[in-house]
C-alpha cells in the first residue's frame, strides 16, 4: 500500500465535528440576519414599532419603581437644604420679584399691541396644546442613541412626533410611544435637529446634537453677523414639532465651530410636558420612497408597487426620478 | 460535587430521555430542571435592562456591561453563550436602547462567535489575559457599533465612545467577578452530572 489510510475516527469524535459544523453554519445564518435586518432598518427605520413599544412598557414601571427610594432620599435632602437656604433664598426672591413686576408691566403692554396687530393683520396661529405631564424614569446612558423614557403613553394621549419641554427649556420629542411609556429623542442625539432662531439678532439656525454634553449650531441662514458667548437661541417653530419661543440654549463658544450650552437638563428635569406637535406636517405618501434610480421598465408600469409614487399624468410615473437627470 | 463546566453532552445527561414513560409532572420536572441553563443568558439579560438607570450623564459613557457579560460566559460557559444566544440577547439590547434592530444583535453574535474561535487555539484564563482581550473586544464592538449605526441609517460620532470603553475597563472586574460568583453558587450545583 503506498498511502497511509485515513485513520478511524470514533462516532464520539464524529459527532462533535458534526456538532461543530452546524454550529459554524448557524453562527453564520445569525450575523448573515443581524446584517440583513440593518438594511430592513435603513430602508425602514419605522418597523417593529409595535415591539419596541411593548419593551418600553416593560422597562419604564420597572424603573419607576425602582427609582422611588433614590427620588425620596433625594427629596429630603431638598427639604433640609431649602430650610438652610431660606433666608437668602427670600432676599433674592424680593430682589427678583421687583425686576419681574416691572418686566410684566411692560410685557402686559406689548401683548396689547401684538394682540391690536394681529387682529389688524388677521393673522391665525396654532396654539400649544398639553398633552400630558410625564416624569422621565430611565435613560440610556450606556448607549449611542441619547434617549429617555417617560412614564406616560398612547393611553394618556402621547403620539410620535409630540415635543417635549420641562420647566428650564426644550428636552426632545417623541420617538417610540407604548401604551403607558414613550422614549423621547434627547437634543444631544445626533439624529436630532432644531430649527432655533437667535434671539439677539433674529437669524434662523439649526441645533444638531453630536452625543456631547454640548450641542453644534448649523446651518445659519442670513448675515454673518459675529455671535456673542450667552446669545440666547429660541425655537423657532419651523418644522411643525416644537412650538416657537422654547428656550433651547445659550452660545458659549467664541469663534465660529459654535457651540450651544442646553437650557435643560434632560435628566435633573424629572418631570417634563408633552404637547401636541405644533403644527402637524400633513401626511403624504405611504411606504419608503426611494432616491435610487429606477429601471424604465419599472416606470412604464407605474412603479415598484409601493416603492414609486405614480403621476396622475405626463409620460407614466417617475416624475422624482426624471428631475434629477 | 464536581465543579466541571456544562457541556452538551451533561446537558441532558448524555442520553435522550424517555419522555413518553414519564408522567405529566416528571416531564416538566425534567424540563424545569433545567432553568439553570438560562443563567447566562438572564444575567447578561438583567445587565443590559441594568444600563438603561436612570443617570444624569451628558455622555455615553456607562460601561458596557451586557457586552462584558457575553464575553465572560462566552469563556466560562461556551455552551451556554452560543452566537444564537448572543443573537436574541442583542436583539433586546436594539430595543433596549432605541437603535436599529440589528447593530448589537450582529456585534454580539460576532463577538460569541470569535470568542469561541479564540478560546480553542489561545485562551488561558488568566484574568489580566482575559482583561485584556476584553477590552480589546469591547474597542472592537465601539468601532463596528459606529460603522453599523451608519448602516442602519443613524450616523453616529465615534469619539464620545472612547469614553465608554474607559469605563468599560473599570467595569470588567466587577461583571467577570459576579458572572463567576453565579458560576460558582448556581451553575456547578447541577454540573458534570
Amino acid at each position: 500500500m503506498d498511502w497511509t489510510p485515513a485513520p478511524r475516527r470514533s462516532s464520539a469524535i464524529r459527532r462533535d465535528q458534526n456538532f461543530a459544523i452546524i454550529g459554524a453554519v448557524i453562527s453564520g445564518a445569525v450575523v448573515a440576519t443581524g446584517l440583513a435586518m440593518l438594511l430592513l432598518a435603513r430602508v425602514n427605520p419605522d418597523g417593529a414599532v409595535r415591539v419596541r413599544g411593548a419593551v418600553l412598557d416593560i422597562v419604564a414601571p420597572i424603573w419607576a419603581v425602582a427609582r422611588a427610594p433614590v427620588d425620596g432620599v433625594g427629596r429630603a435632602a431638598d427639604a433640609v437644604g431649602a430650610y438652610l437656604g431660606a433666608v437668602s433664598e427670600n432676599r433674592q426672591l424680593k430682589r427678583d420679584l421687583a425686576e419681574a413686576r416691572a418686566e410684566l408691566q411692560r410685557a402686559a403692554a406689548d401683548r396689547q399691541a401684538l394682540r391690536q396687530l394681529r387682529r389688524a393683520e388677521a393673522v391665525t396661529e396654532p396654539r400649544r396644546r398639553l398633552v400630558v405631564t410625564a416624569r422621565i424614569v430611565s435613560a440610556t446612558p450606556g448607549s449611542v442613541v441619547r434617549t429617555a423614557i417617560i412614564s406616560a403613553g398612547a393611553a394618556q394621549g402621547v403620539k410620535l412626533g409630540q415635543p417635549a419641554i420641562s420647566a428650564d427649556g426644550l428636552i426632545g420629542r417623541t420617538i417610540e410611544v407604548g401604551r403607558h411609556s414613550a422614549r423621547l429623542l434627547l437634543l444631544s442625539d445626533p439624529a436630532s435637529r432644531v430649527p432655533v432662531l437667535i434671539s439677539r439678532t433674529g437669524e434662523a439656525a439649526l441645533v444638531k446634537g453630536d452625543n456631547k454634553p454640548s450641542f453644534e449650531l448649523s446651518a445659519r441662514a442670513g448675515s454673518d453677523a459675529p455671535l456673542k458667548p450667552g446669545d440666547v437661541l429660541l425655537t423657532s417653530g419651523e418644522g411643525g414639532i416644537y412650538p416657537p419661543g422654547v428656550p433651547v440654549g445659550t452660545i458659549i463658544s467664541r469663534e465660529p465651530p459654535w457651540r450651544v450650552r442646553p437650557a435643560a437638563s434632560p435628566l435633573g428635569a424629572g418631570f417634563v410636558r408633552i404637547e401636541a406637535a405644533y403644527q402637524p406636517l400633513p401626511q403624504e405618501a405611504e411606504g419608503p420612497i426611494f432616491d435610487a434610480m429606477v429601471p424604465a421598465e419599472a416606470r412604464r408600469q407605474g412603479g415598484v408597487a409601493g416603492t414609486v409614487r405614480r403621476a396622475e399624468s405626463g409620460d407614466g410615473a417617475g416624475e422624482r426620478e426624471g428631475g434629477d437627470e | 460535587m464536581s465543579r466541571a463546566p456544562i457541556t452538551e453532552r451533561s446537558m441532558f445527561g448524555g442520553y435522550a430521555p424517555p419522555l413518553r414513560l414519564m408522567s405529566g409532572a416528571e416531564r416538566r420536572r425534567w424540563w424545569l430542571g433545567h432553568w439553570r441553563l438560562a443563567v447566562p443568558a438572564v444575567s447578561s439579560l438583567f445587565l443590559l435592562l441594568f444600563m438603561t438607570m436612570p443617570l444624569p450623564l451628558p455622555l455615553p459613557i456607562f460601561p458596557e456591561l451586557g457586552l462584558i457579560a457575553i464575553f465572560v460566559w462566552a469563556t466560562f460557559q461556551p455552551s451556554l453563550m452560543p452566537p444564537w444566544a448572543a443573537f436574541l440577547i442583542g436583539l433586546v439590547a436594539d430595543l433596549l436602547f432605541a437603535q436599529p434592530l440589528g447593530v448589537n444583535a450582529t456585534l454580539f453574535a460576532l463577538i460569541a462567535g470569535f470568542v469561541r474561535w479564540f478560546e480553542v487555539r489561545y485562551g488561558h484564563h488568566a484574568h489580566i489575559f482575559d482583561w485584556a482581550l476584553a477590552l480589546a473586544l469591547v474597542a472592537g464592538f465601539e468601532i463596528g457599533s459606529w460603522l453599523l449605526m451608519d448602516l442602519g441609517g443613524q450616523p453616529t460620532a465615534l469619539a464620545p465612545l472612547g469614553w465608554q470603553w474607559l469605563t468599560s475597563l473599570l467595569a470588567y472586574p466587577a461583571v467577570s467577578a459576579l458572572c463567576g460568583r453565579l458560576q460558582r453558587t448556581i451553575l456547578a450545583a447541577d454540573g458534570g452530572r
